[in-house]
């Protein structure tokens, strides 16, 4: 939003101040009355941050609020697996850069070192704070050395992933889709399916399902687009049923109904319903939006396509789909981010120990009854998701601006 | 800009004091200055047409004059009134001076008759019956009256540009500014949007146009003001300006596109 | 070739339906086992449960349960449309204002809201402010002494509903409304002054509206505290208002996104026309910008209503007796889960296909003419 100035003459501020809050006498009264509003809420915010809060229900709880009931002597796998995830990000953050260097699409390129790291900060704000945040109520020294191990191996995986070549990119790309599976399995090694809880919970659902619904969305996308009609008769049948219903409602009935679908002694467990659900649903929704993306593409690219004398699956895996799958990142994006919001619901409709729950559960304890601590708890979680989202939808945006999307 | 194109620039065509005047005007678009001392008088009844090079401020300068973009420095005075932040001056010039764009602009949720209709009745208060008797007669005008009561959309490019027309005459205007009238069309659909502005010409009308048809500007134009890096380079009337062209710009410009 | 691709479709269906069996034998199999009927038999069993907030007495049968369970659905997310609409109607023009800090404040409210799961704001408005910051029954607050505000929720004077004459009066006075916007607008049409018809109609319908209700004997019941709870008014519990507060507050900021995209997507040049054409700020909103943002608005709103329409399900959280909660209970009270959940998935593909199919209506009636 930026405002455009004649190149200055005196009176800046004042100019600006006039334009923007005193244009009319009612601009002005919106000004001040808003402005008084404004401070007050901001007052309060911060008097309870730092003054009213009673944060020890957070930091006595913290543990339970971000790996539920882990056991604690398995942690340094928690550790291990943050710092590995990072690692995965670093590098295929460096081969992305790479690549946008080769395109000439960088946006970084021409910029000094400290002028990048300071990029990175704007565009990471939210999670730099989060960062902090919590580990100021960490009372272990355990988080703070994860933290300062990820950031290392994000900027060793950096640094190392643009060095790369050429040649091993795919199989770079590939072992980091892996990698949550692999550590999925790692942190599940120590407690099982159903032990799981807090926002590790909440962050597994989401980054499965994710992975999961998104070749499953792809391909009810091309069925519903299929020149056969049965197989379009399918897919548009179930892409609309699952759309019409509500999630909750599918997990509810995964909860209590699903059990009864299959034989009983293979009765899935509850985390395993829930990404059921997460995939499926979500996975409908990624399909109308690979659609869109499919229709929104120009005949000519098929038909130049047909005319070359590729095979209509070829025309299709190598012409169409990488186009409409890089145009509707944006869209993609903002499921996911509902996805990763959704998570919540576990808790409510399947008894899941997920971070929500938690954040109600701890304020019937003991020392922390009956004393309203829902503003902590859930500030507390609510940030949470508030700093994944946001940075998920500024990424976004800064793709959609790349893509040109939506610019005129 | 030196002393004889001043001059040039400043010296409207026959007699009678200008309705356009633009003085030492400047534009900034953040650090880009779009005009640079802008010094331009339009006269009475005079057809001015303006040519240059894509971004060379040729749009940005009328778009100044009915206040579509806020002149930075100078003075725009039209019609003895001055374009100044007060708003009533502002809607006094608009009122003043009929603008049509490269893109038309219609209203593509009104129809035909109502695009033309809708300044007349809203602003100038004209009751409904009054407002579309008027529309009716400059569809005529521009020979289109069977197409009012259809929509822009279900139009031919030539067709919307000459409602376009239509529209901005609906506020009897005292100036036209015309922002590339026929970029936006068809080779064919040219020629009929031409003869109405050639028509308006005729009758007397004030314009200022924005054109990259030289045959036009042959026949029709009083001077030709040739912009360039958003300052105006030369001024001439036609006949000089394309027979004699004095700066090296001018020739070089004619030279690509002649 | 085609041959083959007929076996293959085949095949895919065979496969498809297959697995449909197999799973229709598991259930059967496996209720049978359990000793569940699979039949929807079950609708006309005695319920077993109450329902808050009605009249509904456990031993009337599923059915009726269910029927209340689809009108809370209904209630709350037309309730939650209309205000969740009038919000971020709002706050999108707030986020398109001149006035810095109003903009940024609408920027702050979206980009918060947007962020933050629903179920969390659908909690923490029950748990954090209906039932904590709202007094005790036992003191509440009496605004005015007309309206009663407590943890047992809000109530506040309602028209005594008995009879159809608040609607009669309703319905003439619509008409006369009508019918007077209509005459300004002819006369404005004669005239050119301003039609002002809006306005000419609202004060119609107000005066003609109230001349009527006092006709038809003006019955206010205003709320009393009786005990620890209330009579008369119309009372909104705690459980309603916490799902409405957070379905409004949650959907008007994505509607804040929609009509701010709407307005900016409409081309420059249409305003800028329109500016060109000597229109005030006012005239070049409501006859040019605004139409034609509407118009690109219907297909994204009518997705947003959908959603909240879905996401009214969330009630079941804090037990507000819409859709969801009445299966789940019904479910945990006896009646069979699979018959009860594929019903309630039934009734929810409806709603959205009834939804769907007029905002394609609306969709085709306001599109724009093309050759």
């Amino acid at each position: 939003m930026g405002i455009p100035f004649a190149p200055s003459p005196p009176g800046r501020v004042t100019r600006w101040v006039r334009r923007n809050l005193f244009r009319t006498p009612f601009d002005g009264v919106v000004t001040v009355v808003g402005g008084a509003l404004a401070l007050y809420v901001v007052y309060r915010l911060v008097r309870f941050v730092l003054v009213t809060g009673r944060w020890d229900v957070v930091r006595d709880n913290l543990k339970l609020f971000m790996v539920g009931r882990y056991p604690t002597v398995h942690l340094p796998r928690v550790s291990v697996s943050v710092i590995v995830a990072a690692l995965a990000a670093g590098l295929v953050a460096g081969i992305v850069h790479r690549r946008q260097l080769a395109a000439g699409t960088s946006t970084v390129a021409h910029l000094s070192p400290a002028a990048r790291v300071l990029d990175l900060v704007q565009r990471f704000w939210p999670v730099l704070l989060g960062a902090v945040l919590v580990l100021a109520l960490t009372t272990t020294p355990g988080p703070t050395l994860t933290a300062v191990g990820a950031l290392i191996a994000a900027v060793l995986g950096r640094v190392v992933g643009a060095r790369l070549p050429k040649r091993s990119h795919w199989v770079v790309v590939l072992a980091a889709v892996a990698t949550p599976f692999v550590l999925v399995g790692y942190l599940a090694d120590a407690l099982g399916w159903d032990g799981w809880g807090g926002m590790m919970l909440n962050i597994f659902l989401a980054v499965v399902s994710i992975i999961l619904c998104f070749p499953l969305g792809v391909f009810m996308a091309l069925g519903r687009r299929s020149h056969l009609p049965l197989i379009r008769w399918l897919c548009t049948g179930l892409i609309e049923v699952v759309r019409g219903a509500p999630l909750f409602v599918l997990l509810l009935m995964a909860n209590v109904a699903l059990g009864f679908f299959v034989p009983r002694e293979w009765a899935p467990s509850d985390v395993m319903r829930a990404i059921t659900v997460f995939t499926i649903f979500t996975g409908a929704y990624v399909a109308e939006i690979v659609r869109g993306g499919l229709q929104s593409l120009p005949r000519g690219q098929e038909e130049a396509g047909r005319a070359l004398g590729l095979s209509p699956a070829r025309v299709t895996f190598l012409i169409v789909l990488p186009q409409a799958l890089r145009n509707v990142i944006p869209a993609q994006v903002g499921q996911f981010i509902s996805l990763f919001k959704d998570t919540v619901l576990v808790g409510a409709a399947m008894g899941l120990f997920e971070v929500l729950r938690v954040a109600t559960a701890v304020t019937t304890q003991g020392e922390f009854q009956g004393q309203n601590l829902l503003p902590e708890t859930f500030g507390f979680v609510a940030l949470l998701f508030w700093v994944g989202s946001y940075t998920m939808s500024q990424e976004s945006q800064r793709i959609e601006h790349k893509l040109g999307v939506g610019e005129r | 800009m030196t002393e004889a194109v001043f001059a040039d620039a400043t010296q409207v065509t026959g007699s009678g004091e200008p309705i356009i005047v633009l003085e030492g005007v400047d534009k900034f678009f953040g650090d880009f200055q779009a005009l640079k001392d802008i010094n331009l008088r339009v006269g009475r009844r005079e057809v001015v047409v303006v040519i240059g090079p894509s971004g060379s401020g040729k749009s940005t300068m009328i778009r100044c004059i009915n206040r579509l973009e806020k002149h930075d420095a100078g003075r725009i005075v039209v019609d003895g009134t001055e374009l100044s932040d007060d708003l009533r001056n502002i809607q006094e010039i608009r009122r003043e001076t009929g603008m049509v764009f490269q893109q038309f602009n219609l209203f593509p949720h009104l129809t035909v008759l109502d695009n033309i209709a809708l300044a007349p009745r809203q602003v100038r208060k004209l009751p409904k019956r009054v407002a579309e008797e008027a529309a009716m007669q400059l569809l005529e005008r521009v020979q289109i009256p069977e197409q009012a009561r259809k929509y822009p959309g279900q139009l031919s490019g030539g067709q919307q540009q000459r409602v376009a027309i239509a529209r901005a005459l609906a506020m009897t205007p005292k100036v036209m500014l015309f922002d590339e009238p026929t970029s936006a069309l068809d080779p064919e659909m040219i020629n009929e949007v031409l003869d109405v502005m050639k028509d308006l010409a005729r009758e007397g009308m004030t314009m200022m146009v924005i054109t990259h048809e030289m045959g036009f500007a042959r026949e029709v134009a009083d001077r030709v003001v040739f912009m360039a890096d958003a300052q105006i380079v030369e001024v001439g009337t036609p006949q000089h300006f394309f027979e004699d062209p004095q700066e090296e710009r001018t020739k070089l410009f004619l030279s690509q596109i002649l | 070739m085609r041959v083959l691709r007929w076996v293959f479709q085949i095949a895919v269906v065979g496969a498809v339906v297959g697995l449909l069996l197999v799973l229709i034998g598991n259930v059967r199999s496996n209720s049978s086992e359990l000793g569940i009927p699979t039949g929807y038999d079950y609708l006309d069993n005695p319920a077993g449960f109450p329902i808050a907030d009605s009249d509904f007495n456990q031993r009337q049968p599923v059915r009726d349960a269910i029927r209340i369970g689809v009108i809370n659905t209904l209630r709350v997310s037309l309730i939650g449309i209309v205000l969740a609409t009038v919000l971020g109607t709002l706050i999108g023009l707030a986020r398109l204002s001149q006035n810095w800090l109003l903009r940024n404040a609408a920027r702050v409210y979206v980009e918060v809201i947007r962020n933050i799961p629903l179920l969390l704001i659908v909690i923490f408005a029950y748990a954090g402010i209906a039932l904590v910051l709202f007094p005790r029954i036992t003191e509440p607050w009496e605004p005015l002494g007309i309206a009663i505000i407590s943890n047992r929720g809000v109530v506040v004077p309602w028209h005594d509903a008995s009879g159809w004459g608040i609607v009669a009066v309703g319905a003439v006075a619509g008409v006369v409304a009508w019918l007077v916007a209509r005459l300004r607008r002819r006369h404005a049409d004669r005239t050119g002054t301003p039609a002002r018809s809006g306005l000419w109609g609202g004060v119609a319908f107000a005066v003609v509206a109230a001349a009527g209700w006092l006709l038809v004997g003006a019955d206010v019941t205003l709320p009393e505290l009786a005990g620890r709870g209330t009579t008369g008014g119309i009372r909104m519990s705690p459980e309603f208002f916490a799902i409405l507060f957070a379905l409004v507050v949650y959907t008007a900021s994505h509607i804040a996104e929609i009509v701010r995209g709407s307005i900016q997507a409409v081309p420059r040049g249409q305003a800028e026309a329109a500016s060109a054409l000597a229109l005030s700020g006012f005239q070049r909103s409501w006859f040019v910008v605004l139409p034609q943002a509407f118009r690109i608005a219907v297909p994204p709103l009518g997705n947003q209503y959908l959603n909240l329409t879905k996401n009214s399900t969330l009630g079941s959280a804090v037990s507000y007796f819409e859709l969801a909660q009445v299966t789940s209970i019904s479910v945990a009270n006896g009646a069979p889960a699979v018959p009860s959940y594929l019903l309630t998935l039934l009734i929810f593909l409806a709603i959205s296909l009834v939804l769907s199919l007029v905002v394609n209506v609306v969709n085709r009636r306001l599109a724009l003419v093309e050759r």
